[in-house]
């Protein structure tokens, strides 16, 4: 009995060394996390060029497409006799230089979807911060061509949904300028009003989306919601209470505090 | 006749003794102290709500292997139980029922055998559960408190689920001698459905969690808050359904797999011929039962890969062709594994039916499609090259290799290597008859037609593969998986009209099975389980550093997605740690009592049941 049970352990274990002795035998591919990148506007060209070749290779997760070439353009070797990506991306889209076109080929890649592919290609800025992006524009700008990327292009680190974010928590918003106009819509885009309320797709639905509001409460509920927004908060958003700035009365003026009671109740 | 029905009587009261005291109870009071944890951990945490208490620190560090691999642990451990515990009642009513509507005690002695498995296997998923859940309170809080903040009300709906099924199953197991007969014994088997929707309901509602994090709805974004996500969207997001199939299905697969290997362990401890009758043949139940059921499920495969791909090209083609590229190969040699050591076990089998000596001449052929079919599964293609790499190979492919990697082939070799291991089954099961209906010839022919048919429409997609894009590719393989399942059903059909009244050339000698075809049982509980690990992994591993695809970054230091290798190791102490606990609370369940036994020589009618000659096999 001893030894039979020693020969099923033996059986169970072989198999098992066998999984993993074969396994561990192939290639090693780890996933890595894009780093984190914070440059100054005088990174040097070969730091951006580093930066983009370890996110092309890495993290990026580029070379799963563009890589083999059936999926994607080649962009390192050679694609239809047009060289390499550094040399060909200034005469893709007349009028567009390199650095322009490679950028807007990762945040808007079906734009300008090469012949003979699938738009399969993801909106980068989903999974890469802005400078992430653009280092990798530089380092694309470097296969058979010149690298013009600066410090100057990188104006923002990150949107929110790039390298650096990782919480969840959304950002208590803050006030704007108060506004001259009179255009309702206007008014709401001045006072950041859209940057946590949701209307006709505009925003962040983080507060109560402004569309159908008319017909959910009065205006009477929507003026006082504005000059003392911790009053009342409306259901479902109470772990929200207390982000909404209360300084929306003295920013705006009465009549545009009326436009846009008026406007808002008018959505049903 | 009377005075033996008392002794029989008296004698099951003697067995019955040898149970643990109030087993009922104390199951229950030990599934309802861990869910009690549960609930509390559920309760109490979110009271330092979302956004109430930014102080709520973001991840928690587990000693020596770290909060990455700890978790990995304990939900792969924890799946892996549940997986069993949600197949086994699957194929215990379909056993149950044949018992019931066929007069067929030794399929209701099984039905119940499987179910006393079950019974000691479901405080270790409870357990493992709750150990999940600590780990993820502990180690991943601001995770945890964002998903609880979404499926607050699943997770209690969850709970409460989880009671009803408890609840069930111990009546359903501890009822079975109870409610034997006539309308009792309907009810009986009602139970063992509501055991079944109760699992499944379970399974589903989990299944939402897990989608979520991989697929969450488009509206979703990183700023988003929790308390904006529409409940039901989430819930019912876009890989939900396609796991759920998956999982139904390979869920019997396992169940199937785990029970022919506690078949096999005690067919080779058997002291009896009887003993070893019994559990050959419940061994060869259980593998058909795993190998039926692996059959269609490539089907679901495609299906939730398809899903993938629609949701998302980058995460498919990170699933196939990315950083997971080289896990595909592996896959191909586990399933090649699995495809030889069951058609291993058949071709063994037939050594002990009369009349198979005539088909043991085709194994060989059979055995050289499988092999090629593995060869080509198990074909690398899409693997990321370096630039010194792809120079050496003059292209981005293998100028060879290339062309046998693709999932063109790969879907016709797999495809084709189905279809030979139905042919073992059907020669298995034709080998003790000669059909003597007058269209026998005719049958026969048709069902060589219908083989020859579906090849030949899986090598045609497969040939066509090559020159449509990759999305259209993928479509493909659904009509080459329709074309073998249509056959499969077709030739079943067929096999069974040929099958009345035919001559019947002898008895199936259970238990004259050498030790060795045992031994397959075992590779392939063991290969089941690591190819459950794998695509674990693999499912889990495409949302790389995302705790939810897109929305919420893994900020941790374990936040990269480890390679291949480290992952086999982390899968194989998973296997280990299950398949010891499997074997010890089996070890442990028969100590409690003794297993059904009967005769699969003799197939008394349900009826006899009650019979004082029949009631004995428990002794």
């Amino acid at each position: 009995m001893l030894a039979e049970n020693l020969r099923i352990l033996s059986v169970v274990l072989g198999t098992l060394a066998v999984f993993t002795l074969i396994a561990n035998s192939i290639p090693q591919v780890q996933s890595e996390v894009p780093p984190d990148l914070d440059f100054s506007a005088n990174v040097t060209e070969a730091e951006l060029v580093s930066s983009g070749e370890a996110l092309y290779s890495g993290a990026g997760g580029c070379v799963a497409c563009h890589g083999l070439g059936t999926r994607a353009p080649n962009l390192l070797t050679d694609e239809g006799g047009t060289g390499a990506i550094g040399a060909r991306c200034g005469s893709r889209v007349p009028g567009q230089d390199c650095k322009s076109y490679l950028y807007a080929s990762m945040v808007d890649p079906n734009d300008f979807l090469v012949a003979g592919y699938s738009p399969i290609m993801p909106d980068m800025r989903r999974s890469m911060s802005d400078a992430q992006i653009w280092a990798t524009v530089a380092f694309l700008e470097s296969q058979g061509g010149t690298v013009t990327v600066t410090g100057s292009d990188i104006v923002s680190e990150g949107d929110g949904s790039g390298g650096t974010a990782s919480s969840p928590v959304p950002t208590t918003a803050t006030a704007g300028p108060a506004s001259a106009s009179s255009d309702p819509l206007d008014i709401l885009r001045d006072n950041t009003c859209l940057v946590c309320h949701q209307f006709n797709g505009e925003g962040t639905p983080m507060g109560p989306p402004f569309d159908g509001i008319g017909s959910r409460v009065s205006s009477d509920y929507i003026r006082s919601s504005i000059l003392d927004p911790a009053a009342e908060v409306s259901e479902g958003y109470e772990n929200f209470a207390g982000l909404m700035p209360a300084t929306f009365g003295t920013q705006m003026t009465a009549s545009q505090l009326e436009i846009v009671v008026q406007f808002l109740a008018n959505q049903r | 006749m009377k005075e033996n029905f008392k002794l029989t009587n008296r004698k099951n009261l003697l067995v019955e003794t040898k149970e643990p005291r109030s087993p009922f109870l104390m199951n229950v009071i030990k599934i309802s102290g861990v869910f009690f944890l549960i609930c509390l951990g559920l309760q109490l945490f979110p009271e330092m709500a979302w956004g109430q208490s930014p102080a709520v620190r973001e991840y928690g560090n587990f000693p020596m292997i770290g909060s990455r691999t700890a978790i990995w642990i304990a939900a792969q451990v924890h799946l892996l139980f549940a997986a069993f515990v949600l197949g086994v009642p699957m194929f215990a009513i379909v056993a149950e029922a044949i018992g019931i509507f066929g007069n067929n005690e030794k399929y209701d002695n099984l039905a119940k055998e499987f179910t006393r498995l079950l019974l000691v296997a479901y405080s270790a998923t409870a357990i493992w559960g709750a150990i999940l859940v600590f780990l993820l309170i502990t180690l991943y809080p601001r995770f945890w408190l964002y998903l609880a903040e979404i499926f607050e009300v699943s997770m209690w709906v969850y709970v409460a689920l989880f009671f009803f099924e408890s609840f069930t199953l111990y009546l359903y197991y501890y009822g079975w001698d109870r409610w034997k007969k006539g309308h009792a014994k309907m009810v009986h088997w009602s139970l063992g459905i509501m055991l079944n929707v109760w699992g499944t309901l379970v399974m589903l509602i989990a299944n939402s969690w897990l989608t979520y994090m991989m697929s969450p709805p488009a509206d979703v974004g990183p700023d988003t808050a929790p308390a904006m996500v529409q409940f039901w969207s989430a819930f019912a997001n876009a890989t939900w359904m396609p796991i759920n199939i998956h999982r139904i299905l390979a869920n019997v697969v396992f169940g199937g797999a785990i029970v022919g290997a506690y078949a096999a362990y005690r067919f080779l401890m058997a002291k009896t011929d009887e003993e070893r009758a019994h559990y050959d043949w419940m061994g060869y139940v259980g593998n058909l039962i795993a190998i039926g059921a692996l059959i269609v499920l490539p089907f679901a495969g495609y299906y939730l890969g398809r899903e993938i791909y629609e949701f998302n090209q980058q995460m498919g083609i990170t699933m196939m062709g990315g950083f997971m590229s080289w896990l595909w190969i592996i896959q191909a040699f586990l399933i090649g594994v699995l495809f030889l050591a069951g058609n291993y076990y058949l071709w063994v089998g037939m050594g002990r039916i009369p009349g198979a000596e005539r088909f043991v001449p085709y194994t060989k052929y059979m055995l050289f499609v499988l092999v090629l079919g593995v060869i080509i599964w198990a074909t690398p293609n899409t693997m990321i090259a370096n630039r010194e790499e792809i120079s050496a190979m003059g292209g981005t492919h293998h100028p060879f290799l290339g062309v046998l990697g693709v999932m063109s082939a790969k879907n016709t070799a797999v495809n084709i290597m189905i279809l030979t291991t139905f042919l073992s089954f059907l020669l298995y099961r034709r080998a003790n008859i000669r059909p003597t209906v007058s269209w026998a010839r005719t049958g026969t022919l048709i069902q060589g037609a219908l083989f020859v048919i579906s090849a030949g429409v899986v090598i045609f997609y497969g040939v066509y593969g090559y020159f449509v894009s990759a999305i259209v590719r993928i479509g493909f393989s659904v009509y080459q998986v329709l074309a073998v399942l249509f056959t499969i059903v077709s030739v079943m059909v067929i096999d069974i009209l040929l099958g009345r009244g035919a001559e019947f050339r002898g008895d199936i000698r259970w238990g004259e099975m050498p030790p060795r075809s045992q031994y397959a049982l075992f590779i392939l509980a063991v290969t089941f389980t690591w190819l459950m690990g794998l695509m674990g992994f693999a499912r889990s591993g495409i949302r790389q550093h995302w705790h939810v695809w897109e929305v919420m970054r893994d900020t941790s230091e374990w936040a990269a997605t480890p390679a291949l290798g480290y992952a086999s190791i982390v899968i194989s102490v998973c296997v280990f740690i299950f398949l010891g606990l499997v074997a010890f609370i089996f070890w442990l369940g028969g100590l409690a009592e003794k297993p059904a036994t009967s005769s699969v020589a003799e197939s008394a009618p349900l009826g006899a049941i009650v019979t004082p000659a029949s009631t004995t096999s428990e002794s």
